[in-house]
């Protein structure tokens, strides 16, 4: 399967093959239409139209339809079919596939060489951010006085639900997508992820979910949060099918890419790569997407059993007919909770990576680092019902829930002390990744306080779901792992692009975004705690000053963020030039040349020591 | 950098720490009590101590985090363009993650039994005639009765100093009943009966707002609650219409 540098070099396009190498994402779109139309048509015409469940039938039966059409269009199964008929891809195919001599085209194809793999989820990444945070600026100029003025209240819903789930997403793969796969089968010294084929599929099945996802917006008349609680969402209209569906359609992403990255972190690494001796990133990564195995499957259930719910009339959630809400906000927090770690866990692990290189020091107690991001993972699997305190449900579960959720401070306590121990009497390089990092840990720390307060159930019972958990899960996701996750695209864009992120704007653009989250979160704060709940399209007037502040805060964010975005399109080919290493690094992904070759290494490397030798030498002699 | 120097720099943190540590007492002493709504029961007087004494917890660790933070920032970055050279090669220390374990172990127990006292006082019963009221939810209104009387009202009455133990459902989705002036919240769930207890000690007027997502009009699901005296509460049931 290996092929040398020489032969990638000599080759053009490599010749043969047919039909599926005209395939790309136009064609899956169109494939995802056609197959759309033909199976609502069918369900149209052949399903009953008299029964109660008929427009979420044949709702559903158009998603379904979406999603093959999209992935026969991209030609996901073109080579298992070949396979299947004895005409198995040749090697000149295979390195077709893996975008060899395809300029841009092969971003826009289903493209199985890694490094396309990853600036594909930086694109898809920026495309969910983006739509969310239009959302976001809608939901929060909606919100800017009280009444509703902006959008209708029923459209405004819509926004909330879709804003949530469309971010999660963005977060989920914000760096795990881009940086799991650019730089981790490098950094391990593999040519490529174990499944090469796999890997393109779990992007194009993101894509094909977010599509899904973005038009339940224009399907419309979603009555719920992204949470999708019952008996409320059984309200909802076929947006509603279409959002379950995404969701399904979106696990089967996360679990080709989580068996993915386990595998080749686990299988692929390069002779003397010990687990003792990878870079800490890769630790994060492959703790993130077991984690992320475990989790997911729930969410994919929960979401399978709202649309048998309201296509077939089973009962898992209807109170009226022998089920219960209670079990959906089980199942659904089973994997929420754990998926919130699944989102922080390459950001912290990335943060890690890049407090040693710029600090220019090892990496303070490794074990530590391990061994907290393993705890996390491990307890965020046994704390699910932090989330339903105030439901009702189990109140005897409610010290026990209690115990296991305040025990996250000790692993959280470890991640600051690795990043502080690093950093300590460090020689600071304060560029661009740096930058992001301190804003990391100055919001990391009011996420983490925050959290104390809404794990203690007397609390929980004053500040559950009111704009305090809003103001502190954003904390979480903008003001840390957005921060960790503009830091690591900082510090390995030289490697994507051979330039450098252009500093003056990712500095202009850290400071917006910096002030702006401050200045939306803390008066989110403010609002939660003077007794305003999550999820309103107006408020009483007691609560204008601090709406007022959060949606000012949101515009400087949104700034903030459009700088970046300018940033990352202006450098891509006019940055400053980096060279293959411009951090002076000692990990693999910075021992390759820029642009990383196809099959990243011309001669395996063997591995003697771990990446955090700076200093040692001096030391040593 | 010479060890005078660096003595004098952990000196400066540690003076940096002790400023932020107060600052941070200061907050959390204050700040609760001035932005949260009036306390009108025994339920939110504890929640409000709770998050004073979470914050004055809270105060020293974050502080420590800001104070290194910004002594990196201030006296351990590098200088000029050139590529640094090396840190000191650090890459254990025994006695500082034994101590970090230690620590963060002793103060997130502290806060488990800070919590668990606090549960066991916050959701209990005094057991000494409560007033019973069943509360329903259902989009995008509030009623309240009072078992015994055939009273029913949109409005909430309590009296005061009694306790009161609402017994919350819902008729269609799930509602989320509660009382920021009182710390007390429970979901409204079709086909179940929650229930919570509180003694409201303040005569006044609160609202109760819907926390649980209901629907198209769950910002405007607001009911207003009255704390009366025992004496009015017991002309104002005897004053109101008797529903079968
Ligand atoms: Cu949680
Ligand atoms: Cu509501």
């Amino acid at each position: 399967m290996t092929t040398t540098l020489e032969q990638a070099k000599t080759a053009a396009i490599p010749q043969g093959g047919g039909l599926h190498r005209r395939l790309n994402m136009a064609t899956a779109m169109i494939g995802g239409i056609v197959f759309a139309s033909l199976f609502w048509y069918l369900a149209h015409h052949f399903l009953d139209a008299t029964s109660r469940t008929y427009s979420d039938e044949v709702a559903g039966s158009l998603t379904i339809g979406w999603i093959v059409g999209f992935w026969l269009g991209i030609g996901a199964f073109v080579a298992p079919l070949r396979w299947l008929i004895g005409r198995d891809n040749t090697r000149a195919d295979d390195l077709y596939l893996a975008g060899q001599g395809q300029g841009t085209s092969r971003y826009w194809k289903f493209t199985t060489d890694h490094k396309v793999v990853g600036v594909q989820y930086i694109i898809m990444t920026m495309v969910l951010l983006g739509a969310g945070g239009i959302l976001a600026m809608a939901i929060r100029t909606e919100l800017i006085v009280p009444g509703n003025h902006f959008v209708n209240q029923q459209v405004y819903n819509g926004f909330i639900a879709v804003h949530g789930m469309l971010m999660i997403l963005a977060l989920i793969v914000a760096v795990a997508g881009p940086w799991g796969n650019f730089v981790v089968p490098i950094m391990c010294g593999a040519r490529d992820m174990a499944f090469p084929r796999l890997n393109a599929l779990s992007l194009w099945t993101l894509v094909g979910a977010a599509g899904l996802l973005l038009t339940t917006l224009a399907v419309g008349s979603l009555t719920m949060g992204w949470v999708v609680l019952e008996p409320i969402a059984d309200q909802a209209g076929v947006g509603m099918d279409f959002f379950a569906m995404a969701i399904i359609v979106f696990t089967v992403s996360t679990t080709v890419a989580g068996v993915n990255t386990i595998c080749t972190i686990l299988t692929m690494r390069t002779k003397g790569m010990t687990l003792a001796r990878l870079p800490i990133f890769v630790w994060g990564a492959i703790i993130a997407a077991a984690l992320g195995l475990y989790a997911f499957p729930y969410f994919s259930l929960v979401e399978a059993q709202t649309l048998m719910d309201r296509t077939f009339s089973t009962s898992f959630f209807v109170a009226n007919a022998g089920g219960t809400g209670w079990l959906q906000a089980n199942l659904f927090w089973l994997m929420g909770h754990p998926e919130v770690y699944v989102i922080l866990l390459p950001a912290v692990a990335a943060l890690f990576e890049i407090a040693a290189v710029m600090s220019r020091k090892p990496v303070f107690s490794y074990r530590s680092a391990v061994a907290g991001m393993t705890g996390l993972a491990g307890l965020s699997i046994l704390v699910w019902a932090h989330h339903m305190f105030t439901t009702g449900w189990a109140p005897t579960l409610g010290g026990p829930f209690m115990l296991t959720t305040e025990l996250i401070s000790i692993p959280t306590g470890l991640f600051f002390l690795v990043l502080i121990g690093t950093l300590w009497r460090g020689n600071i390089w304060m560029k661009l990744p740096t930058i992001w990092m301190f804003g990391f840990i100055a919001n990391f720390i009011i996420a983490g306080v925050t959290g104390i307060y809404l794990s203690d159930i007397p609390l929980d019972d004053q500040l559950h779901g009111t704009m305090f958990v809003t103001a502190h899960f954003h904390y979480v996701f903008v003001g840390s792992v957005l921060f960790g996750a503009v830091s690591a695209l900082a510090f390995w864009y030289p490697k994507v692009t051979g330039r450098f992120l252009n500093e003056f704007m990712g500095r202009i653009s850290f400071w917006l975004t910096f002030i702006g989250v401050q200045v939306t979160f803390l008066a989110m704060f403010a609002s939660g705690l003077r007794g305003m709940p999550r999820r309103y399209s107006s408020y009483a007037f007691i609560f204008e000053h601090t709406n007022l502040m959060t949606t000012i805060g949101a515009y400087i964010i949104m700034a903030g963020m459009l700088v970046l975005l300018g940033a990352v399109i202006t450098s891509w080919n006019k940055g400053e030039p980096a060279g293959p290493n411009p951090w002076h690094a000692n990990s693999l992904e910075w021992m390759v040349p820029t642009p990383v070759p196809l099959e990243n290494f011309e001669v395996l490397p063997v591995i003697t020591e771990d990446p955090y030798n700076y200093g040692e030498e001096l030391v040593r002699s | 950098m010479s060890t005078s120097t660096n003595k004098q720099s952990l000196k400066g943190m540690l003076w940096t720490w002790a400023a932020l540590t107060v600052i941070g007492v200061i907050i959390g002493l204050y700040a609760p009590a001035w932005i949260m709504p009036k306390s009108m029961s025994n339920n939110m007087h504890l929640t409000i101590l709770t998050m004073v004494v979470f914050t004055v917890a809270a105060a020293p660790v974050a502080a420590g985090v800001y104070a290194t933070a910004l002594f990196a920032l201030t006296r351990w970055t590098h200088k000029g363009n050139d590529v640094p050279s090396a840190g000191p090669a650090v890459r254990e220390n025994a006695m500082v993650v034994t101590t970090w374990l230690v620590v963060s172990t002793l103060l997130t127990v502290f806060l488990l039994i800070w919590g668990l006292g606090a549960l066991a006082v916050d959701n209990g019963s005094t057991g000494k005639n409560p007033l019973v009221v069943d509360v329903t939810g259902q989009q995008w209104v509030w009623s309240f009765s009072y078992p015994g009387t055939h009273v029913s009202s949109p409005d909430l009455y309590l009296p005061l100093n009694r306790e009161v133990e609402f017994r919350v459902t819902a008729l269609d989705v799930t509602h989320g009943f509660w009382i920021a002036n009182m710390g007390v919240q429970v979901d409204a769930n079709v086909g179940t009966i929650t229930t919570i207890h509180t003694t409201p000690d303040k005569l006044g007027t609160f609202d109760i707002r819907c926390t649980q997502f209901c629907g198209l009009n769950h910002a405007f699901m607001v009911t207003e609650g009255h704390v009366l005296t025992a004496q009015q509460f017991t002309s104002w049931l005897a004053s109101q219409p008797q529903r079968a």
